[in-house]
């Protein structure tokens, strides 16, 4: 901590918080807030006068709220940096700290927040994690038993820097406990509260247990587990450790403590799985080992920074295997908690890991990034043709990338902050805007290639670059075997999958059609796979009001890893089409092709289609005639 | 910033089509030759070859010299996955002037001949529709160039506990300016308020 604040080209800014962040890779422009704390930091010297003569105590969090300090304070007494705050809230105006403070002058009431920015290349969020609150779970009691703590508390209790010296006692009596029952997972791995494991819970109820066993050798002491989980190194010798100084272990999530309301001892009731038995003991004090829950900003901070969150609500790593430290936000790293509970071992080596992520942008004074980016074309928004922008585009992308500066003002696409989705490319109803690379006319060319030839048997798979494509490739690799009349064409995101490719494929007589990306919580583009599933929803509904056979349009998130089902829905959609007999099926398309005509009235308006329908008739007459001749 | 085209409808196509054996991953399921010669009759197709294997240094090689020697301006790899070798063929025609955005992969082996061994003959004409595919999109492919933006060569973490002060200490010690914004009034997160801390036991300050 010191050598942090000590370091030269190290600004510690405490009590600030982020306000906002703009820009992109290399560019950021970061907004803090920094609290007033009455105190002018130059000045003051840590002497803790004021705190001294502060009249005013109020609970200290730093404490968990077992211990008070003054209006007037620090959170410990090695903060850092040792700067006095004043508690505005708390503070009375009896002004006797200004008084104590004397001739350094260092207290300041018209201080006030200050909004500073600053221009930086590349940022790392490490904003840690939460404790779960066990008072939601009544039969534990913790809140009406007085000596029900939790592990957060006991941490504090046993400190000798803590508020009782690291004496640990029972909050009803003041007694040094001497049977004590520790309960593990509270609020993890419980699908009411938290279905994951809190990762470090374990190994730290081990520990408390093992300080309190060699403080006094005479405690009994119990920890409560559904699983021991001591996967790295030097964990499991340490558990063998606990076991040989004699804790006991007893498997089995408790289901309720009930308390002696005379001596406030406890009584935990559980079933000992190994044992086979019911069990009721009794106990000086429990300790809840509650569960790592995310920060109760966290919703808040990841839309300041622009970045996803899983499922449980921690930050979301570009990749969980292959690029851990990275945010899906080029130029924006994770470290720590934040990205799901880790311990101290793992937080450090994770914060040199995304430091060496960072640095690799910021040791040099440009960055390149891929140009497969969205473009517009002006002449065609809405802002030109109708005067309003109805900036569909902006509210599409998940990185904030399209500015939209007035309702007369073309959509315009900051380039550097595009990921090239193409999320906005499809969601615009006028076509305005295309993705390089990735171009109307690109795709068109493909899908008429790869229909030009008996496009009745063929199945049409549309799949984003980084999911099933990948799971396309999964399937060949373990040689799944699946059906060859699918013709897979590639795009980066299920986002890019703009109706009229879906429309244009069953006008060309597409025997059926797979619309395909990631599972909603492996997007590559953050959100871009919602807006591609609610597309695909209203494809679904609108083909089946045409008659369209169940089967000949499906939609499926298929992940990297997924080759087996990759290989088995083709095989199933292969089926639909076997079931069909051809006649029937040829009936259909055509009979449908006028609907779909209806429906692209306006495709061949767009920027280079119809360049490529044009070249792709004479493609079509040139595969027609190679195949012929083969 | 130019702003880089969409598209170039207009340039005269010169475009090599390669299709590659990968030994037997490829060759022993389709006949590469068929495909080579059904690309030869594809629009805008000058030149049209084998080969054993695109991605060694002597399939470049080939590819390299026949960009030059037949001035092709667009090149198709018909081979394995971009997920494999994308990066390895824009290299190679980079390196041969051509840019890198101008060469387009068909992927007939993990998405073509390994899923498809037992229909030998439907794996060819997905071969060759899949080159097709390649080939029409070439028609639209325009050069494209990295984007290259400046940067600030400054830092900035976001929380100070231990994982936050670990970051911005290493980024400080290679030369780096460092801000690091902590919302409390002391840095030290979760671990300043622990006991000793597992598995060495110290103390955690
Ligand atoms: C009871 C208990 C005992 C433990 N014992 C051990 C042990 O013995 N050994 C071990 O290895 N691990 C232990 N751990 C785990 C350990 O606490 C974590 O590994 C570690 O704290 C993670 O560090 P971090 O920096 O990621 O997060 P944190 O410690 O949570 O730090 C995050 C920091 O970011 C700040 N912050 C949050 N949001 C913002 C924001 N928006 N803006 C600015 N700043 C912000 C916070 O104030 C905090 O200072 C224990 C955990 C618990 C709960
Ligand atoms: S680490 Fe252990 S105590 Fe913590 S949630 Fe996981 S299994 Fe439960
Ligand atoms: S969605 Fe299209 S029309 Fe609407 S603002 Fe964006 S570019 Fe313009
Ligand atoms: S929606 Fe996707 S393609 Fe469009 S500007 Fe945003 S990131 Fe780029």
């Amino acid at each position: 901590m010191v050598d942090a604040a000590r370091h030269p080209r190290i600004d510690v800014r405490t009590f600030t918080e982020v306000e906002k962040v703009e820009g992109f890779v290399g560019n950021f422009k970061v907004t803090l807030r920094e609290k007033a704390k009455y105190v002018i930091a130059d000045r003051c010297n840590g002497c803790g006068d004021c705190a001294r003569v502060c009249p005013i105590e109020v609970p200290n969090y730093f404490d968990m709220n077992l211990a008070p300090r003054k209006a007037a304070y620090v959170p410990m007494s090695q903060s850092v940096p040792l700067v006095y705050n004043i508690d505005l809230d708390a503070c009375i105006h009896c002004y006797k700290c200004v008084d104590a403070c004397g001739a350094l002058e260092a207290i300041d009431f018209s201080q006030e927040d200050q909004l500073v920015e600053e221009d930086i290349g590349a940022m790392i969020v490490a904003t840690g994690f939460s404790h779960f609150d066990p008072s939601v779970m009544d039969e534990y009691g913790y809140s009406r038993y007085p000596n029900v703590i939790t592990s957060m508390e006991m941490e504090r209790l046993n400190n000798s820097a803590g508020p009782t010296a690291g004496n640990l006692i029972r909050p009803s009596d003041n007694k040094n406990p001497q049977k004590l029952a520790f309960i593990n997972c509270v609020g993890s791995r419980d699908k009411r509260y938290n279905p994951s494991c809190s990762n470090f819970c374990c190994m730290y109820s081990i520990k408390n247990a093992i300080l309190l066993k060699q403080m006094n050798p005479n405690v009994d002491i119990t920890i409560y587990y559904i699983d021991i989980r001591t996967p790295s190194k030097g964990y499991e010798e340490f558990y063998d450790r606990a076991r040989e100084m004699g804790i006991h272990f007893s498997q089995g999530r408790p289901s309720l403590i009930t308390e002696d309301p005379e001596t406030h001892n406890l009584f935990v009731h559980s079933e000992d799985v190994t044992l086979g038995k019911v069990m009721e003991k009794e106990y000086d004090m429990v300790m809840l080992n509650q569960a790592a829950v995310p920060q109760p900003d966290q919703n808040h901070m990841s839309s300041v920074l622009n970045v996803a969150q899983s499922p449980g609500g921690w930050f979301m790593e570009y990749h969980p295997k292959l690029r851990p430290m990275d945010s899906p936000t080029d130029g924006v790293f994770f470290a720590g908690a934040c990205q799901g509970p880790k311990d101290i071992p793992s937080s450090v080596a994770q914060g040199s890991a995304a430091s060496s992520r960072a640095s690799r942008i910021l040791q040099s004074d440009h960055w390149e990034i891929e140009p497969t980016v969205a473009v517009v074309f002006p002449e065609r928004c809405s802002a030109t043709t109708r005067g309003r922008a109805c900036g569909i585009c902006a509210k599409a992308c998940p990185y904030g990338a399209i500015n939209i500066f007035s309702p007369e003002t073309p959509a315009e696409v900051v380039t550097a902050k595009c990921h090239g989705c193409g999320a906005c490319v499809a969601e615009c109803p006028e076509d305005a805007i295309t993705q390089l690379h990735f171009t109307d006319a690109q795709i068109l060319a493909q899908m008429r290639a790869v229909l030009a030839d008996k496009p009745e048997e063929k199945i049409l798979a549309f799949r984003c670059h980084w999911c099933s494509y990948g799971g396309a490739d999964l399937a060949g690799t373990s040689h799944f075997e699946y059906s060859a009349n699918e013709r897979g064409l590639r795009v980066m995101c299920s986002a890019r999958m703009d109706t009229d490719f879906i429309y244009e494929a069953y006008r060309l007589g597409a025997g059926s059609v797979l619309y395909s990306g990631c599972h909603p919580q492996d997007c590559h583009y953050i959100t871009g796979q919602l807006i591609g599933a609610k597309r695909a929803s209203r494809l679904e509904k609108i083909f089946d009001k045409m008659g369209m056979t169940d089967g000949r349009f499906r939609v499926e998130w298929i992940s990297a890893a997924e080759g087996d089902k990759y290989a088995r829905v083709l095989n199933e959609m292969q089926a639909v089409l076997d079931d069909i007999p051809m006649e029937d099926l040829k009936a259909e398309i055509e009979k449908l092709k006028p609907e779909m005509s209806k429906r692209l009235k306006k495709f061949p308006g767009v920027p280079g289609v119809q360049e490529a329908m044009d070249y792709s008739d004479i493609l079509v007459d040139a595969i027609t005639k190679q195949k012929e001749t083969a | 910033m130019t702003q880089q085209q969409p598209e170039n409808n207009n340039e005269k196509l010169r475009v090599g089509v390669y299709v590659c054996h990968c030994g037997t991953n490829i060759a022993g399921v389709i006949d590469p030759k068929e495909v080579v010669e059904f690309a030869k009759g594809l629009p805008d197709v000058v030149h049209s070859a084998e080969t054993l294997y695109a991605c060694a240094d002597s399939g470049q090689n080939q590819i390299k010299e026949d960009i030059k020697k037949h001035n092709l301006n667009r090149v198709i790899v018909s081979a394995c996955s971009v997920r494999m070798h994308e990066a390895t063929f824009r290299g190679a025609v980079s390196e041969a002037g051509l840019n890198p955005f101008l060469m387009e992969m068909a992927n007939i082996r993990e998405q073509c001949t390994w899923a498809h061994g037992h229909d030998r003959e439907g794996a060819l004409e997905k071969a060759k529709d899949l080159t097709a595919s390649a080939v029409a999109k070439s028609r639209f492919l325009t050069s494209l160039d990295m984007i290259e933006v400046p940067v600030t060569q400054k830092a900035m973490v976001i929380g100070a506990g231990v994982a936050g002060i670990s970051a911005a200490l290493d980024l400080a010690d290679q030369g780096i300016q460092t801000i690091l914004v902590e919302k409390e009034p002391t840095i030290g997160g979760v671990m300043a308020q622990l006991n000793k801390t597992f598995p060495t036991m110290d103390c955690s300050i």
